[in-house]
């Protein structure tokens, strides 16, 4: 009974918000409606018994990918009201689009029947007395292994696919080398100077740190960009 | 879940070629000086590997059914990845002229190919979605490469939201025929499919989204709109990448998930592919006609060259497939060979992409001119070039069919198409000539011999090609 | 009485019970960390500490609390109300909410669940949201600032800390907290793994924003971060939940690597202890090493934090993970799972 109870309460609250994700008006008010419809999905699964899925999505949706949607949120001001007057103008065409597409789709459905086989077929073959972590990890990590390593490699495109187009290093800044800061000792930096008194620093000729400073490393794009130039002024 | 051994082996060439991948990428990240010349040959280095790999590696079904090694796979693979190193060739002079000389480009060039070797090999949906995501994830940020350059930039971004459409519609589908039939894998959806009282309106429906999500990857005409603007706005080192390899892989795949799970659904969606493949050629003729652009007139031209194809896959049969094959290796070949003559159309440092461009060319460029005039001559189907054998197996394949009508239509195309294909070769012979190109570098000119020399000598020795064409086709249809 | 306790009545005033009796002893943890901190720091720095309210300044904690509550809770004007309230209370209750699945000896736990560490690794991943929202609903740079920064560096260190959690997990082939506690009956996590124990114990100090990693409120730059525009109550609620936050770590800190409530090494002295009382010893040492860390070390740069955490701390941890799970592959040691 009260698992029934909590299962109509977390769903309407979901739905609810989920509802609300679409409907407010602040874009953050948004983002804060949908994690909190990550969190009742999460007792959703919670309640259905798959309490890894529920924490993975606790972790990876809400702590995670929702973070950066609020962060990207919060930094645009995004202008709704100029959203919305697009929306009310193609409003008419697109309901039209919309009804005729639910038509036929209900058209197309009407005969709707499932495979025989599909009942059974829809869950994964599980192994008795597997707690579920561990028949989820044997399922990703054994049985469709190769679609989780091409999964990876998609994300590792992804990932190189970000810094392609966006890293921009000037070549100009300065970056820190630990190394070296730790290899450096007194001796290498200091310098005892006998100052005459009335002489001012510059006139004994000491202007800059005696230490070579450390090369600008440049990025590795940075030093393509000025070859490129030097290239191309040959031609 | 059918066929539950592992036999990790069959994907050797996919591992090989990802780690490779990796450590080329270790390479440019840790060595801080310019290492794109370095990079490339290192990935060409690893197609060649991957190649050997792939005629080693013996065949079979692995990954508890995921993936399968076949005579058509390796058959495609062996192309993408000849084109792929091709089209890592073309890329290298241009990118150094044009502030482009980034390692991360042979990457993900690369991992593109790893991703079209698995739609090759697909033999689940899920497997096929993952390959598609990430040739074109990869394709995406090529086509942005130039990230300076606005219109790069654009093609990058439409090309992505266009794709993500795609991709969209794709997992629908998949959702659908999963839903519908209770499978995702080929051999069991097969099997399952073989009675017809499994097949419901909305397993067809299914397959239709299935056919946009990939009809919009090989640029097939409801879908094309992409194309030309992409193609134009890309670098164009990556549109002849993306006009190669990319499109035969999507293709193959149409043709194994047509062939192999539904291929007892002929009846369902034999209708759809001719519609898809007339439109395709029509369009990819007329609109053709008004070009200014080479680069807009290829990619009307490959939205033809699609519509071709996809005839021998209406068919239906070995032959048709084979016709398909055939013609996706003429196909590969003169247009990476008309896009290393397009890269070297170069004046006074600026990258020039107008048909006028052309004009005179043959005076003071003969052997430009004459390779230009052979791919133009082999695109519009004209005997002895191997444009013509590839039209000529498929419009068999089609007759044998009794697809008469279909036939007549790709020849009556082909007729109107052969007009702007020759419209190039009169420019370049008898019109004013213009201002000289720049030097050609060795790279191009080795690219574009290659690919010239495919092209004219394939009827001499065609047996060879169409005996493990009709090998690849047969895997299909066991 | 027993069979009262089935009914669903019972369980409820039960729960909310062993609740009570969890919260009431952390609370006064938390007031009574403060007094340590102050106290502790001054020591270090050789100073009297707070020493005039009470015996040894010992009820400075409730004479804080009651200057708190008296003052006037100030909202800034365009600050968005009901987010600027309901942050503090979020951090506050997400730093009380956690504690349900410690144990605090063998099987005394609020609940014991079977993914208690994923349970406290997504509630500790949910501390980022009562910065992010107080900054934002602030309306005011500085606070904004303090919360991108807090933002950044939170999701930065979880990731190196996701990556220990798994090196304890494979370990033990649980994700039960009393059942990694009790792997560690031959020996403690933190002899084995005394890298990731090390890295861990500086991830909690960059997760709970505490020096040498609190840019989030650094004084000296952005006034005090995200809690800038806080007053009165509001701001005891965030400065209560850091402090419960503090606790939490330590006392995950205790059951990954230094035995929960075990004795050490099972000998026979040490084990007349009961475990409750091992447990807050060693919680205490792990705080100890918080308020020592902030006595002596200057805060990070920036960029320096996020490499730490990027370019060291995330290869440092992915490598020792691969190297535990080969060693235990090879040499036979894994867990088997039951």
């Amino acid at each position: 009974m009260i698992a029934a109870l909590a299962f109509y309460v977390f769903a309407a609250i979901l739905l609810v918000s989920a509802g609300m994700v679409v409907s407010a008006r602040n874009p953050v008010h948004s983002v804060l409606f949908l994690i909190l419809a990550f969190f009742n999905a999460a007792a959703l699964f919670l309640l259905a018994g798959a309490e890894f899925l529920a924490m993975i999505l606790v972790i990876v949706y809400v702590g995670a990918v929702a973070v950066l949607f609020l962060f990207v949120v919060m930094m645009l001001d995004i202008n709704f009201a100029q959203l919305r007057e697009g929306f009310q103008r193609y409003l008419p065409v697109g309901a039209t689009i919309g009804v005729v597409l639910l038509a036929e789709l209900v058209v197309v459905l009407g005969g709707w029947r499932f495979a025989p086989e599909a009942t059974s077929l829809r869950f994964a073959p599980t192994q008795a007395g597997l707690h579920n972590t561990a028949q989820l990890g044997r399922l990703i990590y054994t049985d469709y292994i190769l679609l989780f390593q091409a999964s990876g490699l998609i994300l590792l495109v992804a990932m190189i696919g970000a810094i392609v187009l966006t890293l921009r290093d000037k070549g100009a800044s300065r970056r820190q080398s630990i190394a070296r800061q730790v290899a450096r000792g007194p001796a290498d930096t200091l310098v005892m100077v006998d100052v005459r008194s009335g002489a001012g620093v510059g006139e004994i000729g000491i202007l800059r740190p005696l230490v070579d400073e450390p090369e600008p490393a440049g990025d590795a794009h940075a030093g393509h960009d000025h070859a490129g130039h030097g290239h191309g002024g040959h031609h | 879940m059918s066929g539950t051994s592992m036999n990790w082996v069959l994907a050797l060439p996919e591992i090989a070629l990802s780690v490779c991948g990796m450590g080329i990428l270790l390479v440019g990240v840790l060595q801080r000086r310019d290492t794109f010349r370095f990079c490339s040959m290192l990935t060409v280095g690893a197609f060649l590997l991957a190649a050997v790999l792939v005629i080693s590696t013996g065949q079979g079904v692995g990954y508890r059914g995921l993936f399968t090694d076949d005579a058509f796979s390796a058959f495609v693979k062996l192309l993408v990845l000849a084109a792929a190193a091709l089209g890592v060739v073309v890329s290298l002079d241009y990118n150094e002229h044009a502030n482009l000389r980034r390692f991360e480009f042979p990457v993900l060039v690369l991992f593109s190919t790893v991703g079209m070797m698995l739609m090759a090999s697909a033999n689940n949906l899920m497997t096929l979605y993952m390959g598609v995501e990430l040739m074109s994830l990869s394709i995406y940020v090529l086509a942005a490469f130039a990230r300076d350059e606005l219109r790069s930039s654009e093609a990058g971004l439409k090309y992505f939201v266009l794709g993500a459409l795609a991709s969209g519609l794709l997992l629908y589908g998949i959702s659908l025929v999963y839903g519908f039939s209770g499978g995702m894998g080929f051999t069991e959806l097969a099997k399952a499919l073989a009675d017809p009282a499994h097949v419901s309106p909305g397993l067809v429906v299914g397959i239709v989204f299935v056919v946009a999500g990939l009809a919009f990857k090989i640029s097939a005409v409801p879908f094309h709109m992409w194309t030309p603007d992409v193609y134009e706005g890309a670098p164009t080192p990556v549109t002849a990448f993306m006009g190669t390899a990319p499109k035969v892989a999507a293709m193959a795949l149409l043709v194994r998930v047509m062939a192999a799970p539904f291929g007892h659904l002929l009846g369902e969606w034999q209708q759809l592919i001719v519609l898809v493949s007339v439109a395709s050629m029509l369009l990819g003729s007329l609109a053709a006609i008004g070009q200014r652009n080479i680069k807009r007139l290829m990619a009307y031209s490959s939205i033809g060259h699609m519509g071709y194809a996809l005839i021998g896959l209406a068919a239906g049969t070995q032959a048709g497939i084979r016709g398909v094959l055939v013609y996706l290796v003429t196909y590969v070949f003169m247009n990476i060979g008309t896009f290393a003559l397009i890269l070297a159309m170069r004046r006074r440092g600026r990258m020039v992409e107008g048909i006028a461009d052309l004009s005179g060319l043959a005076r003071r460029d003969p052997a430009m001119a004459l390779g230009l005039a052979v791919f133009m001559f082999s695109m519009a189907g004209i005997p002895p070039f191997s444009g013509f054998w590839g039209k000529y197996f498929i419009f068999t394949a089609a007759v044998q069919q009794g697809m008469w009508a279909l036939a007549v239509i790709g020849v009556l195309t082909s007729v109107i198409g052969a007009f702007y294909y020759i419209r190039i070769i009169k420019v370049m012979y008898f019109d004013t000539e213009g201002e000289a190109f720049e030097a050609r570098p060795a790279s191009l000119s080795f690219v574009a011999a290659a690919g010239g020399i495919f092209t004219t000598f394939f009827f001499v020795f065609p047996a060879p090609l169409v005996a493990a064409a009709e090998l690849a086709a047969k895997a299909l249809f066991r | 009485m027993h069979a009262f306790l089935q009914t669903p009545l019972g369980v409820v005033i039960l729960t909310l019970a062993e609740a009570l009796a969890l919260l009431v002893p952390l609370l006064m943890g938390v007031a009574y960390l403060t007094y340590a901190e102050r106290k502790v720091l001054a020591a270090i720095q050789m100073r009297r500490g707070p020493n005039v309210v009470g015996p040894f300044g010992l009820f400075q904690p409730f004479a804080d609390a009651i200057k708190m509550v008296m003052k006037e809770t100030i909202i800034p004007t365009g600050a968005n109300r009901l987010l600027f309230l309901m942050a503090p209370m979020l951090t506050f209750a997400l730093a009380m909410i956690a504690w349900a699945v410690i144990p605090v000896n063998d099987g005394w736990a609020i609940a014991n669940i079977n993914v208690g560490v994923l349970y406290l690794f997504a509630i500790s991943s949910l501390g980022v949201y009562g910065v992010i929202i107080a900054g934002w609903a602030s309306n005011s740079k500085y606070a904004f600032l303090g919360a991108l920064r807090s933002a950044a560096q939170m999701v930065s260190y979880e990731v190196s800390m996701g990556f220990i959690m798994v090196t304890v997990l494979i370990c033990v082939g649980s994700l039960n907290l009393n059942d990694i506690v009790m792997a560690q009956r031959t020996v403690w996590f933190c002899v084995p793994l005394f890298p990731m124990f090390i890295m861990f114990f500086i991830s909690t100090l960059a997760e709970t924003n505490r020096s040498p990693f609190d840019l989030p409120e650094g004084e000296s730059e952005i006034v005090a971060g995200f809690f800038v525009e806080y007053s009165a109550m509001s701001f005891a609620l965030f400065f209560l939940g850091e402090y419960a936050n503090m606790i939490l770590m330590s006392a995950m800190t205790t059951i990954l690597f230094l035995g929960g409530w075990l004795a050490p090494f099972g000998l026979e002295p040490f084990t007349w202890i009961p475990g409750p009382i091992w447990f807050i010893a060693k919680v205490m040492v792990v705080l100890f090493g918080f308020l020592w860390v902030r006595a002596t070390f200057p805060r990070y740069r920036y960029d320096q934090l996020m490499r730490l955490g990027w370019k060291v701390f995330l290869p440092l941890s992915l490598g020792y993970l691969v190297l535990v799970a080969g060693v235990l592959l090879v040499m036979g040691w894994l867990p088997h799972v039951a």
